[in-house]
């Protein structure tokens, strides 16, 4: 195959167009397709990987009117994250393989996928754009069509709120794009060739363009309000990629886009930036202790999560770089497992309140397990993935100026403990209350076991064997350090 | 003179549809297929007039002008299919309007402007009143009469300053203050005719009580005329000081119309709203494309944007009419009960709503850039505000269609599901493939 990365994402789009026209067979071949889009990626990142192929893969089309140019690559944090969303991917279309839903599901699920690995192969802004904004249609409609009780209020607003942010971003890319060509004569949409000391004064303004596209994406408190609503009403296996993948988005512009071009900004903003990342994590992890509902309680952690992976990144220390982008990695694995419990839970009880259970760890053991490991994962046990990440993310901004967010942070990690602990005590643990539907809940069959030994599997090898994981995105990485 | 085969084929095509009507009962298949022919054939003529540029002292047709007889046909063909085809005059009328825009387009001074301008504008009034018979359509009529007039005797008023104080009828290179305020008077004649706040007031009645096929004509072709009409005047008039403004009003347009948009439950005055905010974006592009010098980029992302809207416009337009629906509340549950149409007009909207991969992010990406690199900083902020704002309405009724449950008795749709579905087909290729708008341009 001569264009591997085009390969890349056209699979899984290709795919979403078969699935639609398969009718009531459509899973089968979402299965097939999704398989295949994992193999691809698993492929192309072990070839990639191996000492043989030092080079980044990069594909380039030809120049179209203002710049506008195909241009694609692919080193280790683009494969990385496209690895996750192709494995999540394959997740969910196992995770719902028993639900009743129409063609267009699987569908969705596909060209979600299409959209973000465009995302995270685009070199040239102007397609980077574009896939950006096309991640939103298929989310929109997975969350509209088969979501809970309040999914029409939740999908018009994630998608109106990403969009606010995305269209400040188009603006700041369109002022960048022109300035460059009036000081060069040159026009070009292309990441690498791009100088932003053409915009001069303007510099700052683009810049806090830029990073309000990818804020409200990852998302930083106060831009986080679309967030609960939309993994709250989204079915599981929708809230699986939003929170495994598309969350990553912004943290990924950040590393791909605003970093690289402003170097010098993102370190003049870290008291801004960096300050809202720490209070992201305490924010997030109080809302979290408040929530009545499991799910909902997730989603708010997935704040906190995300303020570590924030802090780490901007810290822009080597030990924060890798760390905050292993947490990604870490995030997707126990949040994305985390939301199918839920689901699996809600698919049995139609319920997700928290004292709508109790005593559920006798009656459903390896729930009970699975749960309370991938729990532990997420509050950062040592000996799991979390705590590296965690633990990098915070040493990282302790030796960057400002360690008082780093202090910040910790008392994070303590919160963390502080709402998943007693959520878990309550669901599994505590005796059944009389509203209680703990009676409905049978344990996980086969299928649903497989899935999350697979991503339990994972945590720990990442929490006991971190180094390959953190070797394969240093390279990608060295460049960032301050 | 055979620059001038495309009026030719329209003005024979008026003839034909009146002679027709001698008849007692004028068969409707034939009059909808002069319509057609007529509107093809221009069509296809000035595609392949061109190669010789022919002027006189009042018209010249070169390649810029064919481009936007082209636009302007485009955007009227789909009422040529359409057209209610037992009224023979109601077809007459259509085409004497698409005739005045062609001749809007070929003008070269402001006199012919003026009578390009009332040729278009005259029809246009019996056509709404006679697409919706009934006090409704008159009173509609009356009122987009009024208006028209109001802007021709503003144009008038605006000519004779600019005479008086220039002693020319193009082309002035200084104005005085007399000229100046012609010039601004001219331009408001403009405004009225695109709808620009707070001239707009009109707009919706008119878009509302018409047929929302000839809805959908007003809103693109005579929209494209009007967009020419304007950018004429800043040609004939270079120096003039209202250049200056437009951008501000139509950022303040842009949010107005999809301020207003916002609360309407009636679709066709919803969609009047929303077009009033897309000429809002195109004033803009005007005044941004003047500040710029008046480059061909700019002109080609006004043309870009206009032959996207002719295919968002008059899709959405036709959806109505095949659906049947008028309120807001009639679109709940129409995924379940009419899918294919239902996802070309969900593509139309996500496109109006300015999303990738559509024509309709294309033409608002293209537009607004050129206003970037104009350095109008304040007016893209409001103009992106009201993008945003627009889409929720976008969204409102795309959740509408899919995610609802039918309300009431389903109305049986109609024959224009292949129109929408075209106009769907179009936008996605303007999208993915933008490149071919501007060959056929060119």
């Amino acid at each position: 195959m001569s264009m591997p990365l085009t390969a890349l994402w056209t699979v899984p789009l290709l795919g979403a167009l078969v699935c639609a026209f398969l009718g009531s067979k459509a899973r089968y071949g979402a299965l097939a397709f999704s398989s295949a889009f994992l193999a691809l990626a698993g492929g192309i990142s072990y070839l990639q990987g191996s000492p043989s192929a030092l080079a980044v893969l990069t594909e380039t089309g030809p120049q179209w009117a203002y710049g506008v140019c195909y241009r694609l690559s692919a080193d280790s944090l683009s494969l990385g994250l496209i690895g996750l969303t192709a494995f999540l991917n394959l997740i969910c279309v196992a995770a719902s393989w028993d639900l009743k839903v129409s063609a267009g599901y699987w569908a969705c699920f596909l060209a979600l996928a299409s959209a973000l690995t465009g995302v995270f192969l685009a070199r040239d802004l102007f397609f980077f754009y574009a896939f950006w904004e096309a991640t939103l249609i298929p989310m929109f409609f997975i969350i509209g069509l088969w979501g809970s009780s309040g999914r029409l209020h939740a999908a018009v607003k994630f998608f109106l709120f990403t969009f606010a942010g995305s269209v400040f971003m188009l603006l700041a890319l369109l002022a960048l794009v022109s300035a460059h060509h009036r000081v060069t004569g040159v026009w070009t949409w292309d990441l690498g060739s791009l100088d932003p000391k053409t915009l001069g004064a303007a510099a700052p303004y683009v810049f806090w363009g830029l990073v309000l596209g990818f804020a409200v994406k990852i998302p930083m408190v106060p831009l986080h309000t679309w967030l609960p609503d939309a993994h709250t009403e989204a079915p599981a296996a929708g809230s699986v990629m939003l929170a495994g993948v598309m969350l990553k988005m912004g943290v990924y512009g950040l590393l791909r886009v605003a970093i690289p071009l402003f170097p010098d900004l993102s370190v003049e903003m870290y008291p801004i930036l960096g300050g809202l990342a720490a209070l992201s994590t305490v924010y997030g992890a109080l809302c979290a202790m408040a929530q009545t509902d499991l799910k909902r309680l997730i989603a708010y952690s997935s704040i906190a999560h995300l303020g570590f992976c924030l802090l780490g990144v901007l810290s822009r220390t080597s030990q924060g770089l890798s760390g905050g982008t292993l947490q990604l990695v870490n995030h997707g694995l126990t949040t994305g497992a985390l939301f199918l419990m839920v689901g699996f839970l809600y698919e049995r009880s139609h319920k997700r309140g928290l004292s709508d259970f109790g005593d559920l760890a006798s009656r459903a053991p390896y729930l009970a397990f699975f749960f309370g490991f991938a729990t532990l994962a997420s509050i950062g046990l040592p000996g799991l993935n979390g705590f590296v990440g965690e633990f990098m993310s915070l040493s990282g901004a302790m030796s960057a100026p400002f360690p008082i967010f780093a202090f910040v942070g910790c008392l994070g990690v303590t919160l963390a403990a502080a709402y998943a602990l007693p959520a878990f005590q309550v669901v599994f643990w505590s005796p059944a209350g009389p509203d209680s539907v703990s009676a409905k809940v049978s344990d996980l069959d086969f299928r649903e076991r497989a899935i999350l030994w697979i991503l339990c599997g994972l945590m720990l090898w990442i929490g006991l064997a971190p180094k390959p994981w953190l070797a394969w995105f240093e390279p990608a990485l060295r460049g960032l350090v301050r | 003179m055979i620059a001038l085969a495309p009026q030719a084929a329209l003005a024979t095509g008026v003839l034909g549809t009146l002679s027709l009507g001698l008849l007692r009962r004028p068969p409707a298949l034939a009059l909808r297929a002069i319509a057609f022919t007529a509107v093809a054939a221009a069509m296809l003529l000035s595609a392949w007039a061109p190669a010789e540029t022919w002027s006189s002292l009042i018209l010249t047709v070169d390649p810029k002008s064919v481009g936007w007889q082209y636009l302007i046909y485009l955007g009227a063909l789909p009422l040529a299919l359409w057209i209610d085809g037992e009224d023979d005059v109601l077809t007459a009328l259509f085409l004497g309007s698409t005739l005045g825009m062609s001749l809007l387009a070929s003008a070269r001074n402001l006199p012919m402007l003026f009578i390009a301008l009332e040729f278009m504008s005259l029809p246009a009034y019996l056509l709404v009143a006679r697409s919706r018979p009934g006090p409704r359509g008159l009173e509609a009529a009356l009122k987009y009469f009024f208006a028209g007039g109001t802007a021709g005797a503003l144009f008038m008023l605006g000519l004779s300053f600019y005479y008086a104080d220039t002693r020319v009828l193009a082309g002035a290179t200084t104005l005085n203050s007399l000229g100046q305020a012609g010039a601004a008077l001219m331009s408001a004649a403009a405004l009225f005719k695109l709808g620009a706040f707070p001239l707009h007031w009109w707009l919706p009645d008119v878009y509302e009580a018409a047929s929302p096929e000839v809805s959908g004509f007003l809103s693109t072709a005579m929209k494209s005329a009007a967009v020419l009409f304007l950018m004429r005047l800043c040609e004939l008039a270079p120096e003039a000081r209202f250049i200056a403004y437009l951008p501000a009003i139509g950022a303040v347009t842009a949010l107005v119309g999809s301020v207003m948009a916002l609360r309407q439950e009636r679709l066709q005055r919803l969609f009047a709203y929303s077009s009033i905010s897309n000429a809002g974006l195109l004033i803009l592009g005007v005044g941004a494309w003047a500040a710029a010098g008046r480059s061909a980029d700019g002109v080609g992302s006004l043309l870009f944007f206009l032959g996207a809207y002719a295919f968002m416009s008059n899709g959405t337009f036709g959806f109505l009419k095949h659906a049947g629906v008028e309120t807001r509340e009639q679109l709940k549950g129409l995924g379940k009960s009419m899918p294919v149409a239902a996802a070309a007009f969900t593509i139309l909207l996500f496109s109006l709503g300015g999303i990738p991969p559509t024509g309709g992010f294309m033409a608002k990406l293209l537009l607004l850039w050129r206003a970037v690199d104009a350095n109008l900083f304040w007016p893209v902020v409001l103009a992106a505000v009201s993008a945003l704002i627009s889409l929720s309405y976008y969204l409102g009724m795309t959740r509408d269609l899919w995610f609802e449950r039918p309300h009431g008795p389903e109305s049986a749709p109609g024959r224009g599901a292949p129109l929408v579905i075209a106009c769907a087909v179009g936008i996605v290729l303007l999208g993915a493939a933008p490149w071919l708008m501007e060959a056929v341009v060119k």
